[in-house]
């Protein structure tokens, strides 16, 4: 019964031209990250473009494992985030809080992992003055830190709307904007990561 | 009026296989890196892994199919930004820094 009104109301959106997951307003967010994102990509091309040698090198002074790990954070909260968002459609409130719960744990382990990558980072001399490439490196990875912290302060602020009785089958829309916000903030970073951890 | 038919998932299997292939791709990305370290071609196949990490999220996450034509359209252009930039820099990045000199210069 609940997840024909939502399919109902899907159909007249489609109609009216498509869905918008969430609300308006978060995708005018997520196109502003976007824009600021493309910006601070172009600055890195130009940049290697500038100094192929020394993002040839850069690459291989960084830790793997540690972008690696975040990359699989990442994705793996987006995974149980949006598991949150179709259990929550189906109906099932105490599953969506539990997938949500579960991506909020996993999404804390980026702040932790990129902390343990700096005190890495600074034990091998690495910090934003040690060249072009460690630069572009701090400051792209740092604004993406900025960003996934708001996500995290949002998925905390749905939680706790959920566990409240804020969301039902009919009316999932914050939930919804949280997770657009996430993914879109997952697609960035897999896009990061082979810039400063794969191309060497 | 067009009533497109498709509606919004609730499975959970079709997200799991994403999850598992965004895994898989994540680490193939990290060997191919290691094992054909300074290959020409390397960026290429970079570029196109991203995009299809990309996509993969955008389609099975975010459902972009079934969004709005702005927000599909927002989708493909950033998913492909990076990747086509990552293609020029890795084949013309000496001409483009000539360029930027040449333009800088006036």
């Amino acid at each position: 019964m609940a997840a024909e009104a939502v399919l109902d109301t899907d159909v007249v959106r489609e109609a009216e031209g498509g869905r918008i997951p969430g609300n308006k307003g978060m995708w005018v967010g997520i196109t502003c990250e976007f824009v600021e994102f493309a910006v601070l990509f172009i600055v890195y091309f130009v940049a290697r473009a500038n100094f192929p040698d020394a993002f040839q090198q850069g690459a291989d002074r960084l830790s793997r494992e540690s972008g690696t790990i975040i990359t699989l954070l990442m994705v793996t909260s987006s995974f149980f985030i949006a598991c949150s968002v179709n259990t929550m459609r189906a109906g099932l409130r105490r599953q969506s809080i539990y997938w949500l719960v579960a991506g909020l744990i996993v999404a804390l382990g980026y702040p932790v992992a990129k902390y343990l990558e700096i005190t890495w980072n600074l034990a091998h001399g690495i910090n934003g003055e040690s060249g072009i490439f460690f630069t572009v490196y701090y400051y792209l990875t740092f604004n993406h830190l900025v960003h996934a912290t708001w996500g995290i302060l949002g998925i905390l602020w749905v939680l706790v709307r959920h566990l409240f009785g804020g969301y039902s089958a009919e009316d999932y829309h914050g939930l919804e904007a949280l997770a657009s916000y996430w993914h879109a903030t997952d697609i960035i970073w897999l896009i990061i990561f082979p810039m400063f951890y794969v191309l060497a | 009026m067009n009533i497109h038919p498709k509606t919004p998932s609730t499975a959970l299997l079709p997200l799991t296989l994403t999850w598992l292939g965004l895994c898989l791709l994540t680490v193939l990305s990290l060997g191919l890196g290691r094992w054909f370290h300074g290959a020409n071609w390397l960026p290429l196949l970079v570029a196109v892994i991203v995009w299809l990490k990309g996509m993969m999220v955008a389609h099975y996450f975010i459902e972009a199919e079934l969004t709005h034509a702005f927000i599909r359209r927002l989708l493909k252009v950033f998913i492909a930004f990076a990747p086509l930039w990552l293609i020029l820099t890795g084949f013309f990045g000496g001409q483009f820094a000539q360029w930027a000199l040449s333009l800088l210069r006036g």
